[in-house]
């Protein structure tokens, strides 16, 4: 096991910003994917609650054609991974399997010169805030090291994605880019089941939905200087409690 | 060993093999049968995440000290060299003198566990995890208990798989992180439930294996309904 693997992707993609000037966003979480799992291409769409899904960052025409392909479609790895909450790695968008399954989306997919996509989801548990895409020329699997960096550069977009939720009154959610993520480690993998259970614990003691329930306690942990794992200990033992926000919608 | 204990056991599982099973449902099954069937203290299933970790997918116990022995051995222990190894490996008296994982056995005394068997999760060349197994007395397990255990483990790998034919390794990649985000959105299902009825954890996920069960439904399906619902409602009730 390569424990330490999280902090390196994330200060390529800390540094990837820094040396652009800006803070850190979905943007560089693709630029950095496209080197460290030598692909061709990356995007992130979100999903937008009542909207439709959306690219919000691409790091090329191809990546943009092939995110927007599969939205058209409604087919595609892409499109699977939002039912299915698991990566789905399409190796060669050229087999049989691959032809069966998106008709419409490998023909095309094909003609772009895409020779395999892979699709992360953008989620924590219930928490969907959108998917990672990757195309890459030559058909071919992930290797195991490139697809451990997808599955950690998939984590920090997930966070960067539900710290920058804007929340409109019909409660639908877009994402604004370049705001950073709440200087917590970004390393999901770390993640601890008191975690998950004081997400949830906090739905019901806020009145929100799991995704806000999940940014109000990081924002807590950020805010009062204390490791996210100690705050959720404290809340799944009942020695903390949050409180709705008294001047948001949310006020009871 | 208890020969009808272990045909029930393997019948049970099995019979949980079905069409479109929960797999974590299916795990903590698999790490309760293996506690009482090998007379130990306590089990987990550790899968192999490819970020780099040890992630537990099921124990028998929810209990704190228990799950943060499995944390710990991202660093060391004996759950870890029997995923880099591929062997089994096993730590028969953690209080002895000499000890290989000194941070471990101090986390395992605490937790009240004098003794382990890791045993790997194999699917041909590759090592996916290990099934862990925790005495609060001094091992090793005897060898019939050990060649049972690594049944149990194999049973746990190709219910991991939910039977599919692994043709490509990304199938396996996909399933393990589905497992692995299953895993998540049961542990925020008990903590909404937890909060609303006042329920320990234990007690939350004891609940939503229940309801369940009796409708025929899968785990993270009904997790997933009380999550959606604003007041951590179960999903309504199939008629008959």
């Amino acid at each position: 096991m390569t424990a330490g693997r999280p902090a390196v992707v994330w200060g390529l993609v800390a540094g990837h910003a820094a040396a652009a000037g800006r803070r850190v966003s979905v943007a560089d979480v693709c630029a950095v994917a496209v080197g460290c799992a030598q692909v061709s291409g990356a995007w992130v769409t979100v999903s937008g609650g009542r909207r439709p899904d959306f690219a919000v960052c691409v790091t090329g025409p191809t990546g943009e054609q092939l995110a927007e392909l599969q939205l058209t479609l409604g087919e595609g790895p892409c499109h699977d991974v939002l039912a299915s909450a698991a990566p789905v790695l399409a190796a060669d968008l050229g087999d049989a399997d691959s032809g069966r399954r998106w008709p419409g989306f490998a023909a095309s997919a094909g003609r772009l010169g895409a020779g395999a996509v892979f699709a992360f989801p953008l989620s924590v548990g219930a928490i969907r805030a959108g998917v990672m895409g990757l195309y890459r020329g030559s058909p071919g699997p992930l290797p195991g090291t490139q697809l451990g960096d997808a599955l950690i550069l998939a984590d920090a977009a997930t966070l960067l994605l539900l710290d920058g939720l804007r929340h409109y009154g019909d409660g639908a959610t877009v994402a604004a880019g370049g705001l950073p993520v709440n200087g917590q480690s970004p390393d999901l993998a770390l993640h601890r089941a008191e975690i998950d259970q004081a997400t949830g614990m906090l739905t019901m003691q806020l009145g929100t939905g799991i995704a806000e329930a999940f940014a109000r306690l990081r924002a807590y942990a950020y805010v009062n200087d204390r490791r996210l794992a100690d705050v959720a200990s404290d809340i799944v033992d009942r020695r903390l409690r949050l409180h709705r926000d008294p001047g948001g919608n949310d006020a009871p | 060993m208890d020969a009808d204990l272990l045909s029930d056991t393997f019948v049970a599982l099995a019979d949980t093999m079905v069409d479109d099973f929960d797999v974590i449902d299916f795990l903590h099954m698999l790490t309760d049968r293996s506690a009482r069937l090998l007379s130990v203290s306590a089990a987990g299933v550790v899968l192999a995440d490819p970020r780099g970790q040890l992630r537990v997918a099921a124990a028998s116990s929810d209990e704190a000290g228990l799950i943060e022995l499995f944390q710990v051995q991202n660093d060391q222990g004996p759950c870890l060299d029997c995923f880099r190894t591929g062997q089994p490996v096993t730590a028969a008296d953690l209080a002895g003198p000499g000890q290989r994982w000194p941070r471990f056995a101090a986390s395992a005394a605490r937790a009240g566990f004098r003794s382990v068997d890791a045993l790997p999760m194999r699917l041909r060349d590759q090592v996916i995890g290990a099934l862990n197994l925790f005495s609060a007395g001094v091992g090793p397990l005897g060898l019939a208990e050990l060649r049972i255990g690594q049944a149990l483990a194999d049973v746990a790998t190709i219910g991991l798989l939910q039977e599919r034919t692994v043709r490509r390794a990304e199938t396996l990649a996909e399933q393990l992180q589905a497992a692995l985000n299953s895993r998540v959105v049961i542990e925020q299902a008990k903590g909404k439930l937890a909060e609303r009825t006042g329920l320990d954890m234990n007690q939350a996920f004891t609940l939503l294996r229940q309801r369940a069960r009796n409708t025929n439904e899968r785990l993270t399906d009904v997790a997933r309904y009380v999550i959606d619902s604003p007041t951590a409602d179960f999903p309504p009730q199939p008629r008959g």
